[in-house]
């Protein structure tokens, strides 16, 4: 490798950011994908439970009843009214326009009134996983509170401090995110998608390219190897990628979503370099199988799924079945999911991901091989 | 006779470019109607309107005597049409195989099944393709995929076909089947048929024609016709000594052109007795001989577009000879560069290059020819190092290829049909990358970069992307990033096609001073048997083997010589005399149009006996022509014998 050779694959790199700059379709949208998609992924999926629909019927019309619902606050919930009977109640939620419907029956106040424990229905369309676990976990604090006012009140006690019973307050302490604001989790994972999504649709894009015009013909019978025919697309997508990453975090991730980056920066740079390296052997083997850009749509789709669901962004690997469990290893979003969370967001140093890094590495370097393997091949016959 | 089709002050554009701008023919019944003319002439345009898939903006189109001015009126005609668009085997289903193409294209035209299996077995026997009939489409040759493609479109029994570019990018073996095909059955099924072509010397195909260029009508009539309006004549000259006769030559007659071994002179505003005397005093007239060929469209066409040009974009032998240094002595001149010895490739069990030896010295100029698929990319493959052989050995500018491929890359350049040029680059960019890629750097890289844009002509367009520039400057542009490190062999692998004629011949003025000058040795393939006289050497592949290898002048010899000379009948009645011919024993006989043609050894006998065959048959005979065979007859005679 000596300095023809490097001149011949700077040239190529200069060649492919220059053909990469003339096409202003792909440029707007990766700006797009680093900058809106990130934005609209942290802004606009939320996990958070905020101002979701409700109703409720109350056949009691008491003050007890009155001051259960009083409960059902906002920003959690919020309360539309009330609704005659259940029959309409039914029809609300079956058409979506009311998350749940709370009941209260006949007697609710007397029942209390007279010591005796009762029921309240919460009808809940738990459609949606996530916010149906939250309503219900925020539907049965807002019982206990009411719960444990009642209470205090039989017992004629104002404060609950006067109350000389003990109780146990657990005081929490949430590390790293200590808000527990979901728009840092979901900014930081769009942006990982979005290169995740990129460094395997760009190489392959720019490989297929070259095979549909029929350049790929001419590099071949130039003197270069098939490596040093595809190192210069990989330098062009690192390059183009490593701005796009810059671009989201100092665009978007830290000022708009006020992500503390609490790492260092080159070493983020360096594990994303990485993961576009080893993302890029598997977009150089989409190439190699497909014939046109619409194939290397269709069968990046198909990879990106599993690379994405298996990484452990949206389930934790504990959590899979046990089968699953090791095939999370075979991610390569998995690794920068760990070290990009814990660079950002844990200011984790070199001495805590050598060993994720190191396994990026190994993993990109068995698929470029096998990547360029197939490249090789496919000019056999 | 009656009309069956008449366009009348057809005009078509797109956006701001005119494609066709008011054209005028009418097409009679039972006729063979060609429109002839380069890439982007506007022949597919009128085609689509006719065939009433594309609206135009003004004229008026009558298919029939049904005026096609709306959608619903063409719908009226559409069944008895057939349209085969251009793409060799595009509207066909790859994945099918013959048989459910043709059922899938009855179906769609909805035809009975009684007559879609009377007429599929009458076209599968006519077109030869009844033992192919399971065969999956994408694994038919190239002139086979177009016999399909006429196939499906007959299939419903049009009364009228159009056929886009039929016999683009095939072998001529394969387009004189075509033909072959298409006249019976055009004559069996009393149909008429309008036929595009961008080869000129299918022109003598048709029974009329209209030349195009650029979206107007350069002339129309017979091909005969056309020809005999713009006197002129052709004058080859044989010369055992091209090089020192060339420049007394071209003293005198500028146009003159170096063909191979041969030179050639076309004249127009030149009297021929003037031109005779000039030429014979010129030759030495014991050594070199001289003739007469008949003067092809081809020719015609060019002469008549300079006229159209004020400044035609020529280059000359000043351009090119700047800058260009000899790259070895004269003492050196016969080093073979490219050698192959008994080659071959397998792949699996099928043999696709078996045994295959030639050599190519400095300064020559090899021509590679075959049908799609005979082997001749394998080859290229093979002897440019990208794909390693099974058998036999190579050598390439001293470098043995199954050892140094990579020595060989770097002392090669190549060109592909496709120019693979990057389409978003401008054209310095391009040059610049192919100039790095191969080695070169700072004034080196700056010296080659002039040279490129003063040999292509392109100093005007540097900084435009090449996506926007015509055909003629991208396959120039692209010969330059080929030779911009100065190669010493040089592989075209069709690089003229969808080129137009005058682009072409600028291409190979360009082709054969390079050989000559700095001694490069040239292997090219090409489907244009006017380009393959321009070698000095041809090798004609047929299935994978080598079946002629000789010079062009030798090769029309050995023809000659072993059966005759080709008699030309220009009869009233084509049809009839081609089936009396055909009757009374002679083989090989063939329709051009209005003409029927047949070899013969005996030439004053055969003469006589045919003119009174064809005179007791109440045939007119318009006139008599004695021709040498051509380079296509020795092509088609060659690969027929190879077959058998």
């Amino acid at each position: 490798m000596n300095l023809l050779w490097w001149r011949r694959v700077l040239s190529l790199t200069k060649k492919e950011l220059l053909q990469y700059s003339r096409d202003i379709i792909l440029v707007i949208a990766t700006l797009y994908f680093f900058t809106g998609e990130v934005f609209i992924g942290g802004k606009g999926v939320s996990f958070d439970l905020i101002n979701a629909p409700i109703g409720y019927v109350d056949y009691d019309q008491s003050e007890a009843s009155r001051e259960w619902l009083n409960k059902l606050r906002q920003p959690y919930f919020d309360v539309k009214g009330s609704i005659d009977n259940d029959k309409d109640a039914q029809h609300y939620l079956d058409n979506s326009s009311l998350l749940g419907v709370m009941e209260i029956p006949h007697n609710f106040q007397n029942d209390l009134l007279k010591g005796q424990s009762t029921d309240i229905s919460f009808q809940l369309d738990a459609s949606n996983v996530i916010l149906g676990n939250l309503a219900n976990s925020y539907v049965s604090l807002s019982n206990a509170s009411f719960n444990q006012e009642w209470m205090l009140k039989k017992l004629k006690i104002n404060d609950i401090d006067e109350m000389e019973s003990p109780s146990v307050d657990a005081k929490k302490m949430i590390l790293f995110n200590p808000e527990g604001k979901s728009s840092w989790f979901m900014a930081i994972s769009e942006m990982m998608t979005v290169m995740t999504l990129l460094s395997l649709f760009l190489t392959a894009a720019i490989l297929v390219k070259e095979k549909e015009r029929g350049t790929i013909e001419q590099l071949s019978i130039a003197p270069l190897t098939p490596f040093q025919i595809l190192l210069p697309k990989i330098l062009a997508v690192e390059i183009i990628l490593l701005i796009g990453v810059a671009l989201s975090l100092f665009l978007i991730v830290i000022p708009v979503f006020e992500v503390p980056f609490q790492g260092e920066f080159w070493l983020f740079f360096l594990v994303s370099a990485v993961y576009i390296y080893a993302m890029s052997g598997l977009g150089i083997f989409i190439a190699t199988v497909s014939k046109n850009l619409a194939q290397v749509m269709i069968v990046s789709i198909i990879l990106i799924m599993p690379i994405v669901l298996l990484s452990g962004a949206f389930t934790p690997p504990e959590a899979m079945p046990e089968w699953e469990q090791p095939i999370v290893h075979f991610s390569p979003l998995y690794y920068y999911i760990n070290m990009g969370f814990g660079i950002i967001l844990k200011g984790a140093g070199l001495n805590l991901i050598w060993t994720d890094l190191l396994s990026l590495f190994a993993l990109g370097t068995v698929l470029f091989i096998f990547g360029i393997s197939q490249f090789r091949k496919q000019f056999e016959n | 006779m009656s009309i069956a089709v008449e366009i009348k002050d057809f005009s078509k554009s797109y956006k701001k470019i005119q494609a066709v701008d008011d054209i005028s023919l009418s097409i009679q019944t039972g006729e063979i109607y060609g429109l002839i003319g380069p890439d982007g002439a506007g022949k597919s345009t009128l085609m689509q309107a006719v065939a009433g898939v594309l609206r135009f903006n003004s004229g008026q189109i009558r298919v029939f005597d049904q005026l096609i001015d709306s959608d619903k009126s063409a719908e009226k005609i559409k069944h008895s049409l057939g349209f085969m668009p251009q793409g060799l085997g595009l509207n066909l289903y790859p994945d099918l195989s013959i048989e459910e193409n043709i059922d899938f294209f009855a179906n769609l035209r909805g035809v009975s099944s009684e007559t879609l299996q009377q007429r599929k077995k009458m076209l599968l026997e006519v077109s030869n393709l009844n033992k192919f009939k399971d065969r999956a489409m994408k694994n038919l040759s190239g002139g086979m995929k177009q016999k399909l493609g006429l196939v499906c479109t007959l299939i419903h029994q049009p009364r009228f076909v159009i056929l886009d570019e039929p016999t683009t990018g095939v072998d001529p073996v394969s387009r004189r089947d075509f033909w072959e095909m298409l006249n019976q059955l055009v004559r069996e099924e009393n149909m008429t048929a309008l036929i595009s072509t961008a080869y000129m010397d299918e022109a003598t195909r048709f029974n009329r024609l209209t030349v195009m260029h650029k979206g107007k009508v350069l002339d129309s009539g017979t091909a005969d016709e056309i020809i005999e309006r713009t006197p002129g004549w052709l004058i080859e000259i044989e010369s055992k000594n091209p090089k020192e006769l060339l420049p007394k030559i071209l003293s005198h007659f500028p146009q003159a052109e170096e063909f191979g071994q041969m030179i050639r002179i076309t004249g127009f505003d030149i009297a021929v007795e003037k031109a005779q005397k000039i030429i014979e005093s010129l030759i030495d007239g014991k050594k070199d001989r001289w003739y007469f060929v008949p003067i092809g469209l081809e020719d015609v066409f060019i002469h008549r577009l300079n006229h159209v040009l004020d400044q035609p974009e020529t280059v000359t032998q000043m351009d090119l000879n700047q800058g260009l240094t000899p790259l070895m002595s004269t003492s050196e001149l016969s080093e073979e560069l490219i050698k192959a010895e008994q080659l071959v490739r397998r792949f699996d069990k099928f043999t696709a290059v078996d045994k295959v030896s030639f050599n190519v010295s400095s300064g020559e100029i090899f021509g590679l020819l075959g049908a799609n698929g005979a082997g001749k990319s394998t080859v290229i493959k093979m002897l440019t190092g990208i794909l390693p052989p099974s058998e036999g050995s190579g050598f390439v500018a001293g470098h043995d290829m199954a050892t140094s491929s990579m020595a060989i890359k770097e002392s090669i350049g190549y060109m592909s049909q496709a120019f693979s040029l990057y389409l978003d680059l401008t054209v310095n960019e391009n040059i610049d990358l192919f100039g790095r890629i191969y080695g070169l750097s700072g004034r080196r890289l700056k010296e080659r970069s002039h040279w490129v844009l003063a040999m292509g002509h392109l100093e005007n367009v540097q900084n435009t992307t090449v996506g926007s520039l015509p055909m003629g400057k991208r396959q120039r542009l692209a010969l330059g990033c080929a030779l911009v490190h100065e190669p010493r062999v040089l592989f075209l692998d069709e690089p003229t096609s969808g080129v137009d004629p005058i682009g072409r011949r600028e291409f190979w003025q360009i082709l054969v001073e390079l050989a000559k000058n700095t001694g490069v040795a040239i292997l090219v393939t090409t489907h244009y048997m006017q380009e393959a006289e321009h070698c000095h050497k041809l090798a004609l592949m047929q299935a994978g083997k080598v079946v002629a290898y000789d010079s062009p002048k030798q090769l029309k010899r050995d023809l000659k010589e072993r059966r005759g000379s080709v008699l030309s009948f220009k009869v009233s009645n084509p049809y009839t005399s081609l089936s009396l011919l055909q009757k009374s024993g002679y083989s090989k006989v063939a329709l051009f149009g209005s003409r029927v043609q047949l070899f013969s050894q005996t030439v004053t006998n055969t003469r006589k006996t045919v003119s009174e065959m064809f005179v007791n048959n109440n045939i007119e005979i318009e006139n008599i022509m004695v021709l040498e065979p051509t380079l296509e007859d020795v092509f088609v005679d060659k690969i027929e014998s190879a077959i058998k």
